[in-house]
């Protein structure tokens, strides 16, 4: 970013000097400007900017999409205060947030580390390839095939586990260790997607630090400590706020893998909005609860800001 | 990133000085990490593979087969032949769709991008900032808003209803904006005084010059679209519109668990081109998300 402020700068003032000597070329720039944003711009009020100024309208009205909308005041404001549901929802869809984004990291960053280390190459190849590819692929058919992999009586994680003599796991119907299980698939598909940002991160460290440590007789250790931790921070706080606010929009991974269950225990708030919307048809009341979690994703984006002054070191 | 694996090479012959016990038994440690990790992450794909080439009836046979042992190819066959689910259909949908997406927002963000890092005018910087603040509003919130929107035009069913909306990205046009910074201004000053427009400016001399970050955005677009569960839920309705993953959901529950080979073919056709394309471009995939994962 502070390179591309330094560049810019030289940049403005020959263009500077240039709208002097060209003087009639100056009105050809302003309009060549906004006519090469017009096309983002308009999809992006369309489509982005306009909902969300529809949404805080829609929160006052009701609307089931085949009657017209209606004046319904703050009636959904004080649904969302009255709705036994959304605290356990808000509940789970917390942890599944912490401990999602928690493996995720730590699994990613480990991953990275280990793969970044000296090795062959076609071995590179084969570990990034077979770490990484589950990001790749459509998350809604791997839900389907981890769904035929957990089934209690016949799936094939029970029988590995009975195999090395452990108890079969209800992985899906149990109310606790289905929340186990969307936590699992989530980290198994998404680790590796932070792996490869954690791996950017690393080697975007100067090999000429962990020389000059070593020159001074630090141990492998210390230069993990000193060198690589402070230096990753910039890149572990990008890729906490990223995982963060791409766990609490969860939705493929609940809806195929446990539709929610059993009962609510795996319901996450995305799903429940659908449902709100889409099954119930209180788009109001959808709109409402939406909002709520804007807002707590502002918040905590916020507070992640905040909280990086102690740990993330810039140089 | 060669340089990088090279430099690190010739790091090891000073580490090799001295090796210490507890050296050794931590790259036992690092090594069994990383592979107990690659096959737990690679063991349910080949699961998937394996499983769909076995006998229809065998499929859920236990021990489950990690490695092929039956090679019953006809179950693809008969997932693509299927006369009541047309597989190549649902492909072509789901392809057309990322196609179009992917070529609209390439366009649309290489021009705003070109825009706010090249030209100058009055305003520029408050559209730039509306376009990054939207970067924060999460999908979730526009969702139903988008939908309402979807069915008045009575775009509902329809592919548009999946097009339209993702022909931009705020976070595309802020990674081509930083790409452009890029470019050195001596370039398009002298195309300038050469007497180039803007439009000619823009494609023939700053566009070339993006190459990686336009194949990163490419690579995500594309695979966001090709992935996209959520909209075709939402938007689609008839069983001709459907897109691959929902088909392949819908596969699962239409053909009920007796199938169960079928079903995972089916999840291998949609993996092939995936992992064909990540063999051939590894590099580029790992690259683009690395361009893109710091830009942030």
């Amino acid at each position: 970013m502070a390179t591309a402020t330094n560049r810019q700068s030289p940049t403005n003032s020959a263009a500077h000097a240039r709208s002097i000597r060209w003087g009639s070329n100056r009105t050809q720039e302003v309009l060549a400007g906004y006519l090469f944003i017009v096309p983002a711009f308009v999809s992006l009020f369309i489509f982005l900017i306009a909902p969300i100024l529809a949404a805080f309208v829609l929160i006052f009205m009701r609307y089931d999409v085949l009657s017209p909308p209606e004046w319904h005041g703050v009636k959904n404001l004080s649904q969302l205060l009255s709705d036994p549901r959304l605290v356990q929802i808000y509940w789970n869809t917390l942890r599944f947030v912490v401990f999602a984004t928690f493996f995720n990291n730590v699994l990613g960053l480990l991953l990275a580390m280990g793969v970044n280390r000296a090795m062959h190459s076609t071995v590179k190849y084969i570990l990034r390839t077979a770490l990484f590819f589950p990001v790749l692929t459509t998350t809604a058919s791997l839900a389907l095939v981890w769904n035929f992999l957990l089934t209690q009586d016949r799936g094939v994680v029970n029988y590995l586990l009975q195999q090395i003599g452990l108890d079969p796991v209800p992985w899906l119907s149990s109310s606790t260790w289905a929340m186990v299980s969307v936590v699992m698939f989530d980290v198994w598909r998404a680790c590796g997607f932070l792996m490869v940002i954690y791996l950017a991160g690393l080697q975007a460290i100067p090999d000429v630090l962990y020389e000059a440590a070593s020159i001074d007789g630090a141990s492998q250790f210390q230069r993990m400590r000193h060198i690589t931790l402070p230096l990753i921070t910039p890149t572990a706080f990008f890729a906490m706020i990223i995982s963060l606010i791409g766990a609490a929009q969860v939705f493929d991974n609940v809806w195929v893998l446990t539709g929610g269950g059993p009962g609510d225990a795996t319901r996450l708030i995305v799903l429940y909005i659908y449902e709100i919307g889409f099954k119930r048809f209180e788009m109001g009341y959808a709109a409402a609860v939406s909002l709520t979690l804007f807002a707590i994703l502002i918040a905590l984006t916020l507070f992640q800001f905040r909280m990086s002054r102690r740990w993330v070191h810039y140089d | 990133m060669s340089t990088i694996e090279q430099t690190s090479a010739q790091r090891k012959p000073a580490s090799r000085f001295r090796r210490p016990p507890w050296f050794v038994a931590g790259e036992i440690l690092i090594w069994s990490f990383l592979i107990i990790m690659a096959i737990v992450e690679f063991a349910p794909i080949s699961w998937i593979f394996s499983t769909s080439l076995r006998n229809p009836s065998d499929s859920f046979k236990l021990p489950p087969d990690f490695w092929p042992t039956a090679f019953h190819w006809e179950n693809y066959l008969a997932v693509i032949n299927s006369p009541q689910i047309n597989f190549l259909l649902f492909f072509w949908n789901s392809l057309k769709i990322a196609l179009i997406v992917t070529l609209a927002q390439l366009l649309t963000c290489s021009m705003a991008g070109f825009s706010f890092a090249r030209l100058r005018y009055p305003g520029r910087d408050v559209i730039f900032f509306v376009f990054l603040s939207s970067l924060m509003v999460p999908a979730t919130v526009i969702m139903i808003p988008t939908f309402i929107l979807v069915r008045m035009v009575g775009l509902l069913d329809t592919h548009w209803a999946l097009i339209l909306p993702a022909t931009t990205s705020a976070f595309g046009v802020f990674l081509l904006r930083q790409a452009f910074m890029g470019i050195p201004s001596e370039l398009t000053d002298a195309a300038k005084i050469d007497g180039a427009g803007y439009w000619r400016m823009y494609w023939q001399i700053a566009l070339p010059l993006v190459g990686p970050a336009l194949s990163a955005l490419a690579i995500f677009t594309f695979l966001g679209s090709w992935n996209n569960f959520l909209g075709p839920v939402l938007y689609l309705r008839s069983w001709d519109n459907y897109t691959f993953p929902i088909a392949i959901v819908m596969l699962n529950g239409y053909m009920g668990t007796g199938n169960r080979a079928h079903v995972l073919a089916g999840v291998m056709i949609s993996i092939f081109p995936v992992l064909l394309f990540f063999l051939l471009a590894q590099r580029f995939v790992i690259r683009g998300i690395a361009v893109t994962g710091l830009k942030g």
